[in-house]
């Protein structure tokens, strides 16, 4: 059974762009989601933050201050192992849900 | 790790609050920055960035929520603002603490000394499980014969063991004064049964229950207290019991005051001829059923063993059976628990009334801090974080109010049991045990606090659901549906109140008859003197008769004492108990009992308690223990026992037909008087002569002129003077005996009184928050009435009507209640009739009084809105 909810989704969204970008604050992050969905998919920018808190809390990010190009003080998060781990048991299981939703899409 | 981090985030709460606020900042300020750098003006930019963002404040509440440990950072400062803003209403915070305190206080206090006195009155594993045997016959039951006893012990498979107990007195010497003490004799298996260890030393075993090792005792807690001053320097010293020494071996605890009253136990050493006897009932048992055997199959069990017996033993068994009940109805008995039932019932009224006080006044507040509400929600805070705000500030007043509670619950049990005299307290177990209980408390704070909780928070989650925007715009507080809710609350409290007040009134004016009653012999002045001859020195009659006529002489020569006389019983005490009886040349019929009262009484005893002699002669000086023994018999006597026909010149004989006393010829009649304080019913009673057939636990009357507390010791040393070994305690006036035996009575009647009191301030407090509220709803509509030309006069007749209607149904609902209760008073207590009316009338008038006066500062202030500020303020 997959196991997912919008809440995963954009916990799914955060974990897989720091794995593909390194380090990111939390409007990089916003941006890589929006030009990497084709502008398909844009997520309110203040609910991010507590998704981020939350994975923190969790141990799947950590995070510290630095300096964007523009030299602005920023949070920057990164993926922790126990983060990769979660990436991929979420990853499965999105998986798993788009499948299952095709499946009943076709045969309908 | 996480969790670690939770915690210390807890302590560092505003760096972690300027964190997430940078952090957001730093968000928005970055987008404003490409924003401005694709070519939008600043003022765009920002605009932008904010609407993209959402509302900032409430994303940084929920990022906070996540950063701490999520309930506990924001709970201090959820007590924080519930103190504040309960700082800020004193008054409703005040009276919902205070009504928290007295309802949970109450109740935790009346509760615990129930739990201690009446379901748990031994600190005994399994209570339940003990039970007593009593052997019984047509004619009632009776204890159980040694013979039968240890039949009964070794056939049975329902009992883990059964333990057999004999109670004796026992003159104490030694040191100090000689006292009379009662002791039980109990097999060395009373201890297994009730599973109780020596609280100081040991408890004897199976060896020591044999003649002639038998010289050891166990003392009861209270003694030890009482008689040893509580000194652990007792085990294994000697003590004096009629001359013979023993030694104490051990103490039992505190929480063993079984048998009732009992000074000291001592080993059951039973001789052959004692163990072969199947014909003396004797012998208390008590029992330990097994886990898992009812008392049914208990009960079956021994009806069997018991038909068995009557086969082998015809002679002596025929027609007994065994009876089985449980130990705690055994201690109870019937009036306790009736007493604290109905206390209990009045107290559980009361938190009743405690409960709607504080729903009516939550209701009230949460009305008014609508717009408070959604304003917070406005700004931005979720309807979670609302509720649980509004919990928070309901569980501080529980706890402040529970905290105040215990404190109130423990004042009023400490208070009882100094107010309790030790002489009474003796006879009740468990009485010492009484302490805090903590099952009521977590019962009332549980029932108070849920019911605050629901009314409290009604209001508010139908606050959250409505639309903002009207709320606000609406701005002020309108009257709505909540407003019959209320009235209802107030109404019921009104009722519980007239009943519980009406109840009160009449058991104190039952209590205040019956304390009365002896009122006709001025008992406050007459000194009261319990001689109890020790058996083995005074054993015969003579003896006796001895003691007492030298002891009258000599209080008769006390100056002071106009009158000395001596009775076995006074009018309104006790009788004893009533005795089987022959007439002579009139066979019994069989199922017909006959018996009567018997009193052993001096001559003077008629005269002084106004008891005429309707015929025949009074005894005299020259009726002695070597002339024919005389009776003189009651009017109700003659009535029953010699269909009114004269039976001056006939012969009676007193006791069962084994041991029958002497013929004793009547010589006359006397009036009725009353010795039971409980009823109204007159036994037959028969006097004999205390100088001819002596009776020893007689009482000595002294009548004063003046103090009679002061006669107390001159009569003390002129009856040591004849023998220093007597007992003479308790040296108290009538007055206070009769006190004594209405003890328990007192405490129902003053706890319900207390119950009354609080419904009534409570009920009180009810009606004004009631109509304070309605006056405070109505303001507009009052200013608009004032100003279309209504008089002053007219709002406050308004106002009075509405509180004048609450009042009238509550007072009729509770009148039918009061009935209820009046017929439960009026069969506990002579002297109250359950339709009393000037009661009724009083109390009624009392309770409007009462509700008018609520009333009135809210009515006033009605009166008092100036129609123009009044409309203005919408």
């Amino acid at each position: 059974m997959a196991k997912n909810d919008l809440q995963g989704t954009l916990d799914l969204l955060v974990l897989k762009t720091l794995d593909q970008n390194g380090v990111l604050h939390g409007y990089g992050i916003v941006l890589h989601i929006q030009s990497a969905s084709n502008d398909l998919l844009r997520v309110e920018e203040g609910s991010l933050y507590p998704a981020l808190h939350r994975m923190e809390q969790s141990g799947w990010i950590s995070s510290e201050w630095s300096m964007t190009e523009t030299n602005r003080r920023a949070k920057y998060y990164k993926l922790t192992p126990q983060g990769r781990r979660q990436l991929e048991a979420a990853q499965e299981s999105f998986d798993q849900l788009v499948r299952g939703v095709r499946a009943v899409l076709r045969f309908a | 790790m996480a969790l670690f981090r939770r915690l210390t985030n807890l302590f560092r709460q505003p760096a972690i609050d300027r964190d997430i606020a940078d952090e957001l900042q730093s968000h928005i300020d970055l987008r404003i920055e490409s924003n401005l750098a694709s070519g939008m003006l600043p003022e765009e930019a920002r605009r932008d960035a904010l609407l993209r963002f959402g509302n900032p404040t409430s994303t940084r509440e929920r990022v906070a929520a996540f950063d701490a440990s999520l309930a506990l950072a924001s709970l201090g400062r959820d007590i924080r603002y519930a103190a504040r803003q309960l700082r800020r209403s004193p008054g409703f915070t005040i009276t919902v603490i205070s009504t928290l305190a007295i309802g949970i206080g109450v109740n935790v206090a009346i509760f615990s000394s129930m739990d201690a006195v009446v379901l748990r009155p031994l600190a005994v594993p399994a209570l339940d499980r003990v039970m007593v045997l009593a052997e019984q016959q047509q004619r009632g039951k009776e204890p159980v014969t040694l013979a039968d006893f240890n039949d009964l012990r070794r056939q049975n498979r329902s009992f883990e063991d059964l333990a057999v107990l004999q109670g004796a007195n026992y003159t104490l010497s030694g040191a100090g004064d000689a006292a009379q003490i009662s002791a039980d004799l109990v097999s060395s298996s009373f201890f297994s049964v009730l599973r109780t260890q020596a609280f100081l030393g040991r408890v004897f075993d199976e060896s020591e229950c044999q003649p002639g090792r038998d010289a050891v005792v166990v003392l009861n807690y209270g003694f030890w207290k009482r008689h040893f001053g509580a000194s652990s320097r007792i085990i294994g010293q000697k003590v004096q019991l009629d001359q013979h020494d023993y030694t104490i071996i051990g103490v039992l605890p505190r929480t063993m005051q079984y048998p009732p009253a009992v000074d000291m136990l001592l080993p059951f050493a039973p001789t052959a001829s004692q163990l072969a006897d199947r014909s003396d009932h004797a012998y208390l048992v008590i029992g330990r059923v097994r886990d898992g055997v009812t008392l049914k199959s208990a009960q079956s069990e021994m009806q069997l063993i018991s038909e068995r017996l009557a086969k082998s033993y015809p002679a002596t068994n025929q027609g007994w059976s065994v009876h089985v009940e449980p130990l705690l109805n055994d201690i109870n008995g019937d009036l306790t628990p009736l007493y604290y039932k109905l206390i209990m019932g009045a107290t559980m009224f009361v938190l009743l009334v405690v409960c709607a006080n504080v729903a009516n006044l939550q209701l009230a507040r949460g009305v008014a801090r609508r717009s408070e509400i959604a304003m917070r929600t406005a700004l931005g805070a979720t309807r979670k974080r609302i509720i649980r705000q509004l919990l928070t500030e309901n569980i501080l007043l529980a706890l402040v109010g529970a905290g105040l509670g215990i404190a109130l619950a423990a004042i009023y049990l400490h208070l009882t049991l100094i107010a309790m005299p030790a002489r009474v307290a003796r006879y009740i177990p468990g009485w010492d045990n009484i302490s805090i209980n903590g099952r009521a408390l977590a019962f009332s704070v549980f029932l108070a606090v849920l019911s605050g909780i629901i009314a409290g928070l009604a209001p508010s989650i139908e606050t959250l659901r409505i639309r903002l925007v009207d709320q606000l715009r609406a701005g002020s507080r309108q009257a709505t549906g909540r407003s019959r809710l209320r009235s209802i609350f107030a109404v019921a409290q009104i009722s519980l109140a007239v009943a519980l007040v009406i109840g009160a009134a009449l058991m104190a004016k039952g209590m205040s008859s019956m304390f009365h009653q002896a009122d006709i012999y001025s008992p406050e002045k007459i000194l009261t003197l319990h001689p109890d001859l020790p058996t083995k020195r005074y054993d015969t009659p003579e003896k006796q008769a001895q003691w007492y006529i030298s002891a009258l002489d000599r209080l008769r020569a006390i100056p002071g004492a106009s009158r000395v006389e001596l009775a076995t019983a006074l009018p309104y005490t006790d009788s004893g108990w009533e005795l089987d009886l022959a007439i002579e040349n009139r066979p019994t019929t069989p199922g017909k009992l006959q018996t009567a009262v018997r009193l052993a009484v001096t001559p003077g005893y008629f005269d002084a308690f106004h008891i005429p002699i309707l015929d025949g002669r009074n005894f005299s000086q020259g009726d002695s223990v070597h002339t024919l023994p005389v009776v003189i018999v009651s009017h109700r006597f003659v009535d029953l026992y010699f269909g009114g026909a004269n039976p001056i010149g006939h012969r009676i004989r007193l006791g069962d037909s084994k041991a029958p006393g002497p013929w004793l010829t009547i010589v006359g009649i006397a009036q009725e008087a009353n010795y039971s304080l409980w009823e109204n019913d007159h036994p037959p009673a028969v006097y004999t002569s205390s100088a001819q057939q002596p009776l020893t636990g007689s009482t000595i009357t002294i009548f004063s002129n003046g103090d009679p507390i002061a006669l107390a010791n001159p009569a003390r040393k002129a009856l040591a003077s004849i023998d220093a070994g007597v007992p003479l305690d308790p040296v108290q006036t009538y007055r206070d005996l009769i006190r004594d035996n209405l003890v328990g009575l007192m405490y129902a009647a003053s706890m319900l009184a207390l119950d009354a009191f609080i419904a009534l301030l409570l009920s009180a407090i009810g009606i004004f928050a009631v109509m304070a509220n309605l006056v405070g709803e109505r303001t507009r509509e009052i200013g608009v009435r004032l100003a279309m030309g209504a008089s002053k006069e007219d709002v406050l007749r308004m106002i009075i009507r509405r509180a004048s209607w609450l009042t009238g149904t509550g007072l009729i609902i509770g009148l039918a209640l009061a009935f209820a209760l009046a017929r439960l008073v009026a069969n506990l207590l002579r002297g109250v009739r359950p339709d009393d009316p000037i009661t009724f009338a009083t109390v009624t008038l009392i309770i409007i009084g009462v509700a008018l006066a609520a009333s009135w500062l809210p009515a006033r202030q009605a009166a008092r809105v100036d129609p123009m500020q009044a409309l203005r303020s919408e």
